[in-house]
């Protein structure tokens, strides 16, 4: 056996060819894994492309969502700061002044202002006040005005800016420490008053609400939803940014939304890897199932293909024995499929070709038989002849004329007899020997019998087996008549397959069970004429077939007819 | 394969659940928080005593909001089946509690001064103080309950309170060369005092001046000097809050700043006066209890003296008062009244540290009487004796705005008599 490697690559390889079961095999796991794969596949790109759909949504709307409450805390500031401003153009209000007031009017005037300031403030403004070029300023004294002026969003505020200025999200530094908390964020808003004439001029409205909250809720929707959150107007500045280090990446998903009371615009980034995240799970998870499916699958294939494969290789080993030549071996048939059919099948086969070699086999031997007692009687036929033909002579030469032509007649009857060259002789041959054998019969019991031919045309040259004929003439003339004394028939139909052949005497006839146990040649032999029948019945037998032969019908004191079917043959020498 | 359906059906559901729960979470919260009200009101509507949860309105921030809430949970200690909410109302607490009288949904018991403006939204207490004995009503200061009753009745129970003095920066007197004041000093003591503890290289001054008064804690100036801001019946100002006294009762502070021995404090771009008296940067400064224990905190040797007389006329002091009221609309008397009696027992009193005890009791414990520095505070009590004027004219908060323009403006350095004549001018028309 090769055991190299390569050897074994080899058998491998051939392995499956040679296999059955291999290939049941790979049938259910392909019928199995093809579905299954592509269904996987299919409810993963589909549950993944929701969630994506899904999430995408989440996101919008949690954006829409901030946007809303930005937009919400603006339009608040912005209404405060129109409420102010058209406050500030009532001209009865003309005696406020930039500097501190002094006068009474003018603290009155301030009292009133800086009331409706507090009324306008809820608990959400930081602070509302009006800031005048001279850093005098209206509102609630919590603001620090020095240090308004140094913060850079206010000092950036150009002196020719009309309209709001929408300063950010930022800590304050500018309140009294005992006020609020400088680390509070804010969301402020300035406008300068937009008065042509009067003292406020080159005033400025401040409005800064608590953004803590805003803060917190940018805050918490970064963390819920991993992304990183930009503010910025439409100059590109940025008002609010989380991005942090991280640098933006091209296939960023963003979710962006335009505030409505404003320039600025809310953008969400999220990076790609975190967006795919959550169908990166659903991936896994399908890829796990898939194969713990497939292995499942595997699994009861192999168990499958040798339930099946196991019952398959049970024929084929009993047929392989079976061909070796145990043709004892028969197949333990449990089921009524197909293969429980095939095993009877088989079972059926083998015996059919055990009984046929028996057959054979006792056929073969009684051939055996028949040639050693042919061989046994086997005499030199020169001898029989030469020494016939010398007392034929004789009798001539005495001038015993019956004598002479019994003899010649027997020559020629024994001449059929002994030329065992041939086992197939034409009828015409076997009818001629029989007349030869009547005329010896004639010469015994003188002119006692008749004896009719008919002979079907062309049957004359079809082949019947040599001296089948003559021992069933001579059992008419021994059993059948007394004294020679009877009416012979012979009648032979040519059909177009078959020769019929009646062979009719109206001698003394026999009863059933004797013509019965006549054609049996194992049956106890009684007397001598008894064999020749059987003997004649065989031959047609072995040269045609056990189908073929003779049958005898005969009636007691009526005679006897007995009738020979063979196939019809012609005579190869003839053609 | 229906193994992997199964296994994705089931991750689909996961994700679907855990996406509406995200959803739905915020409703959910507010839900629950909804039905919890409900729970209470409804326990508050079937008990009136027994489980209860009371609202109490403050206008304190910072450490007495503290206190009142340590208060409140040794009363939830000692009753239990009554819940105290302390409500900081802070700045608001007008507005607020002005919305809460409005809405019929107004805190149990709050925090009360100005009785003439809300009485009529409050319980009247005389019942109750009446029938329990355990409150010991005599061991109050009688002077306290005049500012908490309207039209005979009896509207609140003081909590605390404080009269005013003057504090002086020991270390700079000393400095100076200069001896303490003494209770029954003159303005014009003041005056001297004050100019030779000014030095403007230093920023120092003699006295700080605030630029927004209360027009309420003026009213001793007022009153020592003989005159008053509204008459007795409280049927004229004309004559009483532009009076020559009180116009130089009130002109003395403009003066202070004008001629330069005193420094407005606590306006706009101002310091508060008390954070310039801590750095020591005035003299004397005048004010209730709240900022000593600031001031001694911030190291400054601090003592305290009765503010000056006018020349031949008595000093007067004038009370600034915390009471405690219940709401007329409170579902919850009897527990509102028990929290109130609390609220002004010893055992709270004691805790308060932010004014000064209304119980006798507790001065005589604590030997305040005896203390050179609370001593002033209780012998102003005795000399605030007065009727403010808020309690005398209903419309009075409308004639206070423009009385607090014209003592701004007097601040400011402008003629008192003027603008006070010019207040009274726009004032008339509140009195009718």
């Amino acid at each position: 056996m090769d055991r190299t490697p390569q050897g074994w690559i080899r058998r491998g390889l051939q392995l499956p060819r040679k296999s059955i079961r291999f290939k049941l095999l790979t049938f259910f796991l392909v019928v199995a894994i093809i579905p299954l794969l592509s269904l996987g596949f299919l409810s993963y790109r589909t549950s993944s492309d929701l969630l994506h759909v899904q999430f995408g949504k989440y996101g919008e709307n949690a954006v829409s969502q901030l946007q809303y409450q930005i937009d919400a805390q603006l339009r608040q500031m912005r209404l405060t700061a129109e409420y102010i401003h058209s406050y500030l153009l009532d001209p009865t209000k003309s005696v406020i002044t930039e500097e501190v007031p002094k006068s009474y009017s003018q603290i009155q005037e301030k009292n009133n202002l800086e009331d409706f300031l507090k009324a306008l403030k809820t608990e959400m403004h930081a602070g509302v006040f009006i800031v005048t070029k001279s850093g005098y300023f209206y509102g609630e004294n919590t603001l620090m005005p020095d240090v308004l002026r140094q913060e850079s969003w206010w000092t950036g505020i150009s002196p020719e800016f009309r309209g709001q200025y929408w300063t950010g999200l930022y800590e304050t530094h500018h309140y009294r420490a005992d006020y609020r908390d400088a680390s509070r964020k804010v969301m402020g808003l300035v406008v300068p008053i937009r008065n042509k004439e009067g003292p406020l001029k080159e005033s400025s409205i401040l409005i800064e609400m608590e953004a803590d909250d805003i803060y917190d809720q940018l805050k918490r929707f970064e963390r819920d939803m991993v992304a990183s959150l930009t503010i910025r107007n439409s100059a590109g500045k940025v008002i609010y940014d989380s991005l942090g280090d991280r640098e933006p990446q091209t296939d960023d998903v963003i979710w962006s939304q335009p505030l409505a009371e404003n320039d600025w615009t809310v953008e969400a980034r999220l990076p790609y890897e975190t967006f795919y995240q959550s169908s990166n799970v659903i991936r896994s998870y399908t890829v796990i199932g898939l194969a713990l499916s497939v292995l499942l699958a595997l699994i009861l294939a192999v168990w499958l293909a040798s339930k099946f494969t196991s019952r398959i290789k049970r024929v084929k080993d009993s047929m392989n024995k079976a061909g070796a030549g145990k043709l004892q071996t028969r197949i333990e048939v449990d089921s009524e499929d197909e293969l429980g059919v095939l095993g009877r099948s088989f079972n059926n086969m083998v015996a059919q070709i055990q009984t046929l070699l028996d057959e054979v086999t006792r056929t073969e031997q009684q051939k055996k038989e028949a040639e050693l007692r042919a061989i046994h009687y086997q005499i030199n036929p020169h001898l029989l002849f030469n020494t016939l033909n010398s007392i034929q002579w004789k009798a001539r030469l005495q001038g015993n004329e019956d004598i002479r032509k019994m003899l010649y007649h027997l020559t020629m009857v024994l001449e059929g007899n002994l030329d065992i060259t041939q086992e197939l002789v034409t009828v015409e041959r076997e009818l001629a020997m029989i007349d030869h054998f009547l005329h010896i019969q004639r010469i015994r019991y003188g002119d006692m019998f008749s004896y009719e031919v008919d002979v079907d045309q062309g049957a004359a040259e079809a082949l019947i087996p040599r001296m089948s004929l003559q021992p069933l003439f001579e059992n008419i003339f021994f059993h059948g008549f007394e004294d020679g004394e009877g009416l012979i028939t012979l009648k032979l139909q040519a059909e177009q397959e078959l020769l019929r052949l009646t062979l009719q005497d109206n001698g003394r006839g026999m009863t059933e069970e004797r013509a019965r146990a006549l054609l049996n040649p194992g049956s106890k032999r009684t007397t001598r004429g008894g064999l020749g029948v059987a003997n004649v019945d065989q031959k047609f037998k072995l040269h045609f077939g056990p189908q073929y032969g003779l049958s005898i019908e005969s009636t007691p004191e009526q005679g006897t007819s007995i009738m020979i079917v063979w196939p019809r043959k012609e005579s190869a020498s003839h053609e | 394969m229906k193994k992997s359906a199964m296994l994705l059906t089931a991750i689909m559901m996961v994700i679907v659940l855990a996406l509406s729960a995200c959803g739905g979470g915020g409703n959910s919260e507010g839900s629950k928080d909804q039905n919890k009200g409900n729970t209470n009101t409804q326990n508050e509507g079937k008990d009136g005593t027994g489980n209860a949860t009371i609202r109490f309105a403050t206008w304190d921030t910072g450490e007495a909001l503290k206190i009142q809430q340590e208060i409140a949970k040794k009363f939830e200690a000692a009753h239990p089946g009554i819940k105290v909410q302390v409500e900081p109302y802070g700045d608001g607490f007008d507005q607020k509690l002005a919305a809460g009288f409005g809405a019929s949904n107004p805190p149990d018991v709050m925090y009360m001064w100005d009785f003439p403006t809300y009485y009529k939204s409050l319980e009247p207490l005389d019942g109750f103080v009446e029938k329990d004995e355990t409150l010991q009503i005599d061991d109050f200061y009688p002077g306290l309950f005049a500012y908490n009753k309207v039209e005979g009745n009896l509207y609140g129970l003081p909590a605390g309170f404080t009269t005013r003095v003057f504090y002086y920066n020991k270390k700079l007197f000393d400095d100076a060369g200069i001896p303490y004041p003494q209770d029954g000093w003159s303005w014009d003591d003041m005056k001297a005092i004050a100019q030779k503890l000014t030095d403007k290289s230093k920023k120092q001054y003699g006295i700080g001046v605030r630029a927004d008064n209360d027009t309420y804690d003026l009213q001793g100036f007022v009153w020592s000097n003989g005159s008053s801001l509204i008459s007795d019946d409280g049927k004229a100002i004309e004559g009483y809050m532009n009076s020559k006294e009180t116009a130089e009762a009130i002109g003395v502070l403009g003066q202070a700043v004008k001629e330069g021995y005193g420094v407005l404090v606590g306006g706009k771009n101002q310091q508060s006066g008390d954070d310039i008296f801590k750095a020591g940067k005035i003299a004397m400064w005048e004010s209730g209890i709240w900022p000593l224990e600031g001031f001694k905190e911030a190291g400054i040797d601090v003592g305290t003296v009765e503010p000056p007389v006018f020349p031949g006329k008595d000093v007067k002091g004038v009370l600034a008062q915390s009471a405690v009221s219940i709401a007329k609309d409170s579902k919850h008397k009897e527990a509102a009244w028990e929290f109130v009696k609390f609220y002004v027992s010893e055992e709270a009193i004691k805790m308060r540290t932010a004014d000064l005890p209304i119980r006798i009791s507790i001065v005589e414990e604590k030997g305040f009487k005896e203390d050179a520095l609370y001593k002033p505070f209780y012998t102003m009590l005795e000399r605030s004796s007065n009727a403010p004027a808020f309690l005398l004219h209903p419309n009075w908060s409308q004639i206070n705005r423009n009385l607090s323009v014209a003592v701004e403006a007097i601040m400011l350095g402008n003629n008192p008599q003027e603008m006070l004549d010019q207040a009274v001018k726009e004032s008339e028309k509140f009195l009718k």
